[in-house]
């Protein structure tokens, strides 16, 4: 039996994975050598069009585990479960690459590699949330006990973040006032498109590595099953012992 | 059962068994007496000093305290087949939450209660016109750190390495209930007005209705067999 979400993955996966790599290639182009270097940043702004869709997309597959756990615990699909398994995993790398490619982009433009800003305080609690996660799984050995206790968790986190995000910005602007913020800056048409093209792209490629890890988490699942069940099979026949010949046979 | 009935006899029987075992308080208060040790030899502050970080070295105390009392709350339930007999109970889950939170609240306030007193006289603190608004900062911060956190020892204690898991889980989702307390703890030692500071007490409050309302709605998942 396969389920209708897995049969709609193996459909689509090619085309959605085609896509993402066509629009980062495109947004490459756009964003390294036909866009104009910054008025103040330079060519330092290049940076620019990885990071901000990083973090975009890192977000999305946050939100994509969020409402997959909400969906599982309504209606207790292991398939769901293996859905949101793969976008925990995937928002985790994709978190820890934009809080890397942000580090990098805030040593030449802030001169630091830190700061403790809302935003980055905000996505180093999320990439723990998700570690958290992550690790929380491996340690349950019951899989229908880990789906549940790992979705109440990732809601929990989900609902927490934008607590965390509004808790530090009032810590720093009560001390200090943001000395760079991003907000305010309003950007050219010719830095927009190729960010617009990699933020399509980077999330479609999400929406492919999703795809194929679920089947992958799915499989294993399923070969763990039917190992369970030869195995319990084989305990069945050497109990009865008389009927075990329809196992010996090829 | 009616529900207040429920809350009241879980509570209720925690409180009991404490009283005769005097474990999980006395484990916690000796815990948190050593770490105001080792932060005031690894510091070596004077009293300007301790006056700015003396709220971070409160609230860092209070957690991993509350951390202890909270991972017991539920390893307790282990012996006897105590959780499964939770489990099975036809009393309602959130109930059951509600009366397990009620209890921890309480150990982590007694414990504080006590502790408080300490870090007064370890580091010449002069509290005594803010006691009231301090003790009211506790108990928010505190709620705060016991709803997500008698979740997280329900969770934590059904799986394998359940010491490391809950403050792995439990720290990073209370960085707000922190931060709050902190800066709220600091400004009432001040003696700052409270204009300066009410906002974190009402992120505290916000925390804890939004965490009150979620946990007893997440229970239903985690103690279900």
């Amino acid at each position: 039996m396969m389920s209708a979400l897995i049969k709609w993955m193996q459909r689509y996966e090619g085309w959605v994975g085609a896509g993402g790599g066509l629009c980062i290639l495109a947004g490459l182009y756009l964003g390294l050598v036909a866009s104009p270097p910054d008025y103040y940043q330079g060519e330092v702004v290049r940076i620019m069009y990885v990071h901000v869709p990083l973090v975009q997309t890192a977000m999305l597959a946050y939100s994509t585990l969020f409402v997959g756990s909400l969906w599982y615990l309504w209606k207790r699909d292991p398939i769901v479960d293996n859905l949101c398994h793969a976008a925990a995993g995937i928002s985790a790398f994709l978190t820890a690459l934009g809080l890397i490619t942000g580090s990098i982009w805030a040593k030449p433009t802030w001169n630091t590699w830190w700061t403790w800003d809302a935003r980055l305080v905000s996505f180093a609690v999320m990439f723990l949330i998700l570690a958290g996660y992550l690790m929380l799984r491996t340690f349950i050995d019951d899989p229908e006990r880990e789906a549940r206790y790992a979705a109440v968790f990732a809601i929990v986190g989900f609902v927490d973040l934008p607590i965390v995000h509004f808790s530090v910005e009032w810590w720093r602007t009560l001390h200090q006032p943001l000395s760079f913020s991003m907000r305010g800056v309003s950007m050219s048409k010719d830095m927009l498109i190729p960010l617009g093209v990699m933020t399509v792209g980077f999330s479609l490629t999400f929406f492919y590595m999703v795809m194929i890890r679920t089947q992958m988490l799915y499989l294993d699942h399923l070969l763990a099953a039917k190992k369970g069940r030869l195995l319990s099979q084989v305990h069945l026949s050497s109990d009865v012992g008389s009927s075990s010949s329809s196992l010996s046979t090829p | 059962m009616p529900f207040l009935n429920v809350i009241r006899w879980v509570a209720w029987k925690d409180l009991i068994s404490e009283v005769r075992s005097r474990e999980t308080i006395s484990s916690m208060f000796f815990f948190a007496l050593i770490v105001i040790l080792v932060f005031s030899f690894s510091f070596s502050m004077d009293q300007a000093a301790a006056r700015e970080l003396i709220a971070g070295i409160i609230w860092v105390a209070f957690a991993f305290t509350g951390i202890i009392g909270l991972g017991k709350s539920f390893s307790a339930e282990l012996q006897n087949d105590c959780l499964e007999h939770l489990q099975i109970s036809p009393a309602s889950k959130g109930a059951i939450y509600l009366g397990k939170l009620a209890a921890n609240l309480l150990f982590m306030l007694i414990v504080e209660v006590i502790l408080f007193p300490m870090f007064v006289i370890f580091f010449n603190l002069d509290v005594v016109e803010e006691l009231p608004l301090l003790l009211l900062i506790f108990a928010l911060a505190t709620l705060g750190l016991s709803t997500v956190g008698t979740l997280f020892s329900a969770m934590t204690v059904q799986i394998r390495a359940r010491e490391v898991m809950l403050p792995i889980l439990l720290l990073p989702l209370a960085v707000p209930v922190m931060i709050a307390a902190v800066e709220a703890t600091r400004g009432a030692l001040h003696g700052d007005p409270l204009s300066l500071y009410g906002n974190w007490l009402q992120l505290l409050a916000v925390f804890d209705i939004v965490f009150t309302v979620l946990s007893f709605w997440a229970f239903e998942w985690i103690l279900d067999s």
